[in-house]
Protein backbone atom coordinates (compact mmCIF):
# COMPACT_ATOMS: atom_id res chain seq x y z
CA UNK A 1 0.00 0.00 0.00
CA UNK A 2 0.98 3.10 -1.31
CA UNK A 3 1.23 6.24 1.01
CA UNK A 4 1.79 10.33 1.39
CA UNK A 5 2.57 10.16 4.72
CA UNK A 6 6.92 11.03 4.20
CA UNK A 7 5.20 14.17 1.94
CA UNK A 8 2.97 15.43 4.67
CA UNK A 9 5.05 14.83 7.79
CA UNK A 10 7.82 17.16 5.88
CA UNK A 11 5.50 19.92 4.32
CA UNK A 12 4.69 20.28 8.08
CA UNK A 13 8.39 20.07 9.20
CA UNK A 14 8.24 17.26 11.89
CA UNK A 15 10.48 14.50 11.87
CA UNK A 16 10.06 11.16 12.18
CA UNK A 17 10.54 10.68 15.90
CA UNK A 18 8.12 14.07 16.48
CA UNK A 19 5.06 11.91 14.42
CA UNK A 20 5.79 8.88 16.05
CA UNK A 21 5.51 10.53 19.50
CA UNK A 22 2.24 12.24 18.57
CA UNK A 23 0.96 9.06 17.11
CA UNK A 24 2.15 7.17 20.64
CA UNK A 25 4.34 4.68 18.29
CA UNK A 26 8.14 4.39 18.13
CA UNK A 27 10.06 6.21 15.27
CA UNK A 28 10.70 2.70 13.83
CA UNK A 29 7.30 2.50 12.84
CA UNK A 30 6.71 5.51 11.42
CA UNK A 31 9.82 4.87 9.24
CA UNK A 32 8.33 1.31 7.93
CA UNK A 33 4.90 2.94 7.25
CA UNK A 34 6.86 5.57 4.88
CA UNK A 35 8.91 3.18 2.85
CA UNK A 36 5.84 0.69 2.82
CA UNK A 37 7.21 -2.09 4.74
CA UNK A 38 4.38 -2.03 7.02
CA UNK A 39 0.68 -1.42 6.50
CA UNK A 40 -0.28 0.36 9.99
CA UNK A 41 -3.90 -1.15 11.05
CA UNK A 42 -7.35 0.59 10.59
CA UNK A 43 -7.23 2.25 14.28
CA UNK A 44 -3.58 3.78 13.19
CA UNK A 45 -4.53 4.66 9.63
CA UNK A 46 -7.77 6.62 11.29
CA UNK A 47 -5.33 8.07 13.66
CA UNK A 48 -2.55 9.36 11.24
CA UNK A 49 -5.66 10.70 9.05
CA UNK A 50 -7.26 12.93 12.00
CA UNK A 51 -3.48 14.37 12.88
CA UNK A 52 -3.24 15.40 9.36
CA UNK A 53 -6.96 16.36 8.95
CA UNK A 54 -7.19 14.25 5.95
CA UNK A 55 -9.43 11.39 4.81
CA UNK A 56 -7.87 7.86 4.84
CA UNK A 57 -7.78 7.47 0.96
CA UNK A 58 -6.10 10.72 0.88
CA UNK A 59 -3.32 9.41 2.85
CA UNK A 60 -3.53 5.73 1.70
CA UNK A 61 -3.30 4.26 -1.42
CA UNK A 62 -5.47 0.43 -2.31
CA UNK A 63 -2.47 -0.57 -5.29
CA UNK A 64 -4.47 -3.89 -5.58
CA UNK A 65 -8.22 -1.93 -6.23
CA UNK A 66 -6.27 0.24 -8.83
CA UNK A 67 -4.72 -2.43 -10.81
CA UNK A 68 -8.41 -3.97 -10.33
CA UNK A 69 -10.09 -1.26 -11.64
CA UNK A 70 -7.25 -1.20 -14.61
CA UNK A 71 -8.46 -4.70 -15.53
CA UNK B 1 -4.74 -4.39 28.79
CA UNK B 2 -4.64 -0.90 27.87
CA UNK B 3 -2.93 0.29 25.01
CA UNK B 4 -0.25 2.99 26.24
CA UNK B 5 1.82 3.66 23.10
CA UNK B 6 5.44 2.68 22.62
CA UNK B 7 7.15 5.80 24.81
CA UNK B 8 5.35 5.27 27.91
CA UNK B 9 5.55 1.58 27.15
CA UNK B 10 8.99 1.41 27.24
CA UNK B 11 9.84 3.65 30.09
CA UNK B 12 7.34 1.52 32.34
CA UNK B 13 9.13 -1.91 31.22
CA UNK B 14 12.42 -0.23 31.96
CA UNK B 15 12.09 1.19 35.08
CA UNK B 16 10.83 -2.25 35.84
CA UNK B 17 13.65 -4.38 33.85
CA UNK B 18 16.37 -2.72 35.00
CA UNK B 19 16.53 -2.97 39.15
CA UNK B 20 15.39 -6.38 38.05
CA UNK B 21 18.45 -7.68 35.93
CA UNK B 22 20.70 -6.13 38.13
CA UNK B 23 18.76 -8.36 41.28
CA UNK B 24 19.63 -11.01 39.25
CA UNK B 25 22.90 -10.49 38.99
CA UNK B 26 23.84 -10.08 42.37
CA UNK B 27 21.66 -13.01 43.65
CA UNK B 28 23.50 -15.22 40.51
CA UNK B 29 26.84 -14.05 42.08
CA UNK B 30 25.78 -14.11 45.61
CA UNK B 31 23.39 -16.96 45.82
CA UNK B 32 26.73 -19.31 44.12
CA UNK B 33 29.05 -17.30 46.33
CA UNK B 34 26.92 -18.43 49.11
CA UNK B 35 26.47 -21.39 48.14
CA UNK B 36 29.54 -22.67 47.56
CA UNK B 37 30.99 -21.17 50.39
CA UNK B 38 28.96 -22.60 53.45
CA UNK B 39 28.52 -25.47 51.26
CA UNK B 40 24.95 -26.00 51.33
CA UNK B 41 23.68 -29.34 51.60
CA UNK B 42 20.67 -29.19 53.41
CA UNK B 43 18.14 -29.62 50.45
CA UNK B 44 15.37 -27.19 51.30
CA UNK B 45 18.10 -24.48 51.38
CA UNK B 46 19.22 -25.72 47.87
CA UNK B 47 15.77 -25.29 46.91
CA UNK B 48 15.20 -22.35 48.19
CA UNK B 49 18.18 -20.78 46.84
CA UNK B 50 17.36 -21.69 43.54
CA UNK B 51 13.85 -20.21 43.51
CA UNK B 52 15.09 -16.93 45.07
CA UNK B 53 17.59 -16.69 42.11
CA UNK B 54 14.43 -17.28 39.71
CA UNK B 55 12.18 -14.75 40.65
CA UNK B 56 13.74 -11.42 39.35
CA UNK B 57 13.79 -13.76 35.43
CA UNK B 58 9.85 -14.75 36.14
CA UNK B 59 9.74 -11.07 37.08
CA UNK B 60 11.29 -10.01 34.25
CA UNK B 61 9.32 -12.07 31.41
CA UNK B 62 6.57 -11.08 33.05
CA UNK B 63 7.02 -6.97 32.55
CA UNK B 64 8.29 -8.66 28.98
CA UNK B 65 4.92 -9.78 28.41
CA UNK B 66 3.44 -6.45 29.98
CA UNK B 67 5.46 -4.75 27.44
CA UNK B 68 4.14 -6.56 24.78
CA UNK B 69 0.41 -6.15 25.55
CA UNK B 70 0.94 -2.20 26.08
CA UNK B 71 3.63 -1.14 23.20
CA UNK B 72 2.76 -0.05 19.49
CA UNK B 73 1.39 -2.93 16.95
CA UNK B 74 4.69 -2.19 14.83
CA UNK B 75 7.06 -3.07 17.67
CA UNK B 76 4.53 -5.57 19.27
CA UNK B 77 4.97 -7.36 15.95
CA UNK B 78 8.59 -7.39 15.75
CA UNK B 79 9.04 -8.20 19.11
CA UNK B 80 6.82 -11.35 19.40
CA UNK B 81 8.23 -12.60 16.33
CA UNK B 82 11.74 -12.36 18.04
CA UNK B 83 10.18 -14.17 20.76
CA UNK B 84 8.92 -17.10 18.86
CA UNK B 85 11.90 -17.65 16.63
CA UNK B 86 14.04 -17.80 19.81
CA UNK B 87 11.50 -20.00 21.39
CA UNK B 88 12.24 -22.55 18.16
CA UNK B 89 15.75 -22.10 18.10
CA UNK B 90 15.63 -22.77 22.32
CA UNK B 91 12.62 -25.67 21.96
CA UNK B 92 14.55 -27.07 19.14
CA UNK B 93 17.80 -27.41 20.91
CA UNK B 94 16.32 -28.49 23.59
CA UNK B 95 15.07 -31.63 21.80
CA UNK B 96 18.05 -31.96 20.37
CA UNK B 97 20.60 -32.19 23.62
CA UNK B 98 17.79 -34.30 24.96
CA UNK B 99 17.72 -36.93 22.60
CA UNK B 100 21.55 -37.15 22.49
CA UNK B 101 21.44 -37.63 26.22
CA UNK B 102 19.00 -39.96 26.45
CA UNK B 103 20.92 -42.03 23.73
CA UNK B 104 23.50 -41.43 26.20
CA UNK B 105 26.23 -39.39 23.24
CA UNK B 106 26.45 -36.58 25.57
CA UNK B 107 26.87 -36.01 28.86
CA UNK B 108 24.24 -34.16 31.25
CA UNK B 109 23.57 -30.71 30.14
CA UNK B 110 22.87 -28.16 32.61
CA UNK B 111 19.18 -27.21 31.81
CA UNK B 112 19.66 -23.51 33.00
CA UNK B 113 21.53 -23.01 30.22
CA UNK B 114 18.56 -22.91 27.50
CA UNK B 115 17.31 -20.12 29.74
CA UNK B 116 20.50 -18.40 28.20
CA UNK B 117 20.30 -19.76 24.77
CA UNK B 118 16.50 -18.35 24.95
CA UNK B 119 17.34 -14.87 26.11
CA UNK B 120 20.42 -14.71 23.29
CA UNK B 121 18.28 -16.19 20.51
CA UNK B 122 16.02 -13.55 21.01
CA UNK B 123 18.36 -10.65 21.17
CA UNK B 124 19.87 -11.88 18.41
CA UNK B 125 17.14 -12.45 16.30
CA UNK B 126 15.21 -9.33 17.90
CA UNK B 127 18.84 -7.15 15.96
CA UNK B 128 18.21 -9.43 12.83
CA UNK B 129 14.64 -8.30 11.14
CA UNK B 130 15.91 -5.54 9.59
CA UNK B 131 15.43 -7.58 6.28
CA UNK B 132 14.73 -5.39 3.48
CA UNK B 133 11.12 -5.71 1.87
CA UNK B 134 7.39 -5.58 3.55
CA UNK B 135 7.44 -6.40 7.24
CA UNK B 136 3.56 -6.83 7.03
Amino acid sequence: MKNSLRLMRTERGWSQAALAEKLGVSRQSVNAIETGKYDPSLPLAFAIARLFEKPIEEIFEDESAQQLAAE
Amino acid sequence: MRRQGFQSAERRYKRVAYPLIAVYALLCLGGTALWAFFDVDVKLASAGLAIVICIPVIALLVAKLRQFEETDEYTRLRRLRAFARAAVVTLSAVFIVGFLELFDVIDDVPLVLFGSLFFLAYGITACLQRWPGKTV
